[in-house]
């Protein structure tokens, strides 16, 4: 008898514990509530060498067969650039470019007027919600939502892409153009110039390194994520996938699809983390902001 | 010279809102072409002040008049303002940050597509040129030194050519050679623009050397400084700069 309280005065004593044990039992509750069967963890093992199995050796056919059957079809003569893989990529890059730049055309304005220092309160507390509202649903959602809308395809990615680009690229501008200094603003506000003024030629500049690197970083996101909408018909490489899953299941090409979207995935975020390296303000000798360098890094190079 | 009156300020109460007055019953005023010196210690208002002038905040009580008319309703570009860190845009050009002083002259057109007239791109040279940093024209002014950050200030505030200028120390931290030649600089705006410049100093001994007036904040109010007080000011240990 003399155990059991020694044995809670040694839970209460440690913190870390007591709250390990708290974490379990919510834990073990949520498992019961939502009926989760671990026995299946076997099956899904069994299923996994299956798949493997299935998937080795991954089929790179897709990058030289033609696609007969893409969406919108292919009219190149080359067979390899009418291929699953360089189509399927290729859509992908093209829906997260136009989903950043679109994004960013509209994001920024709207960053603009949700910044509390460059615009009313009242107003600045309207597009934080609206931008808010935006950020509640993820990219996948919106492809939904615009496949049911415009159909399947291209256009539905961009405009998902662009939705949820500038629900998220216009809540880190409106933080970056929040962090500039206030004197520059001062200034602009003394020669009596109006908000739009301050806003463009104050403090968009005082910003653009942070805002040049948001908007890579937003293009990498797109990318990555452009691969993911395609699941639901919104085009790209997801949408070359769904093509060979259902009701094919050929996994040795979806296998070689994913291989070939990770090595572009990879590329695109070293040469993004390069160019991105020179806009984050790390040193004194920070180079001039140009936005044509987060578009043509080489014509940079020499530059400062 | 023209005696314009350019800033009348009366019975003002200086400060901000559920907090005790910075400065009560201020009277000033500022003829155009003159250049008026405000010195005090840290912390009394004289940044307020400044500010409360340019129009970033309201006085609590009485009126600061600019040219006649209540300060909120100042023409556009006639308060011309530099901060104690300068208010330049960091990583832009020397050429743009004069250029900008010439915003308030620009027509909505000029201003939407970034297209300057080519009077306010001849403006600019001459400022950049006054100031001696032609060679320094396409220079980030990150890159420049703190003499060079203030020529920058005060070329665009030559391109702005305001009825006022208002400088928060921007003498602050210079070695005796860079500041002479920056109150050179105030004194050609002020003789050849006509413009009002009223300077916040920390020195005492050398704001009576180039400033029409020198006034002191002390005990919440603004006074003027006289020579007494100047010879036992000029006692206290001196400014970096000028030793």
């Amino acid at each position: 008898m003399s155990d059991t309280p020694r044995l809670v005065q040694f839970v209460v004593r440690r913190p870390i514990l007591r709250t390990a044990i708290i974490l379990a039992i919510f834990a073990v509750l949520a498992i019961f509530h939502l009926e989760v069967n671990l026995s299946r963890l076997g099956d899904a093992a069994s299923n996994l060498v299956v798949i493997a199995g299935e998937a080795w050796p991954p089929d790179f056919s897709i990058l030289t067969e033609r696609a007969s059957w893409a969406y919108p079809p292919c009219e190149l003569q080359t067979d390899w650039m009418c291929s699953p893989a360089v189509l399927g990529m290729t859509q992908t890059l093209e829906i997260a470019f136009l989903a950043t730049i679109f994004g960013m055309a509209i994001s920024l304005p709207l960053a603009v007027a949700a910044a509390t220092n460059l615009s009313p309160p009242l107003l600045a507390q309207v597009v934080r919600q609206i931008l808010a509202a935006l950020r509640v649903l993820p990219s996948l959602i919106w492809a939904l939502i615009f496949v049911i809308l415009v159909g399947i395809g291209p256009l539905a990615g961009v405009l998902a892409m662009t939705m949820y680009t500038v629900g998220y690229l216009g809540k880190l501008q409106y933080e970056a153009l929040e962090g500039v200094s206030r004197e520059p603003l001062e200034v602009a506000r003394a020669m009596g110039l109006p908000r739009w003024q301050v806003a463009r030629f104050f403090a968009i500049p005082e910003a653009a390194n942070s805002l040049i690197s948001q908007m890579l970083f937003m293009f990498e996101y797109n990318v990555r994520h452009g691969s993911v909408v395609g699941l639901v018909g919104a085009g790209g490489i997801g949408w070359y996938m769904q093509y060979y899953l259902e009701p094919f299941k050929l996994y040795d090409r979806v296998l070689a699809l994913i291989i070939v979207m990770y090595l572009v995935v990879i590329a695109i975020d070293q040469i993004s983390l390069r160019v991105r390296s020179q806009f984050i303000e790390e040193h004194e000798q920070i180079r001039r902001p140009k936005w044509r360098g987060a578009f043509v890094p080489w014509v940079e190079s020499s530059d400062d | 010279m023209s005696l314009e009156s350019i800033l009348s300020i009366r019975s003002a109460e200086i400060g901000f809102k559920d907090v005790s007055p910075l400065l009560e019953g201020v009277n000033l005023e500022i003829k155009s072409g003159e250049i008026v010196g405000i010195i005090g210690r840290s912390g009394i208002g004289k940044t307020t002040l400044i500010r409360t002038i340019a129009g970033l905040v309201r006085p609590l009580s009485g009126e600061v008049l600019f040219s006649g008319g209540n300060i909120s309703h100042s023409t556009k570009g006639s308060i011309g303002l530099i901060p104690q860190r300068l208010g330049l845009v960091q990583h832009q050009t020397v050429g743009y940050n004069v250029l900008i002083g010439a915003l308030p002259n620009s027509n909505w057109f000029q201003s939407i597509f970034s297209l300057p007239s080519v009077e306010m791109r001849e403006a600019t040279r001459e400022a950049i040129s006054a100031v001696g940093l032609v060679d320094k024209t396409l220079t980030s002014v990150n890159l420049l030194s703190g003499g060079q950050q203030r020529r920058v200030a005060i070329a665009r505030a030559m391109v702005q050519n305001p009825q006022l200028l208002l400088a928060d120390e921007c003498l602050g931290e210079l070695d005796t050679e860079t500041a002479l030649e920056i109150i050179g600089l105030l004194r050609a705006i002020a003789d050849e623009q006509g413009t009002a410049i009223l300077i916040v100093d920390h020195n005492p001994v050398r704001a009576r050397t180039f400033c029409d007036r020198v006034l002191q904040l002390r005990g919440r109010t603004i006074i003027p400084l006289n020579e007494g007080e100047q010879e036992e000011a000029s006692s206290l240990p001196q400014y970096r700069g000028d030793e």
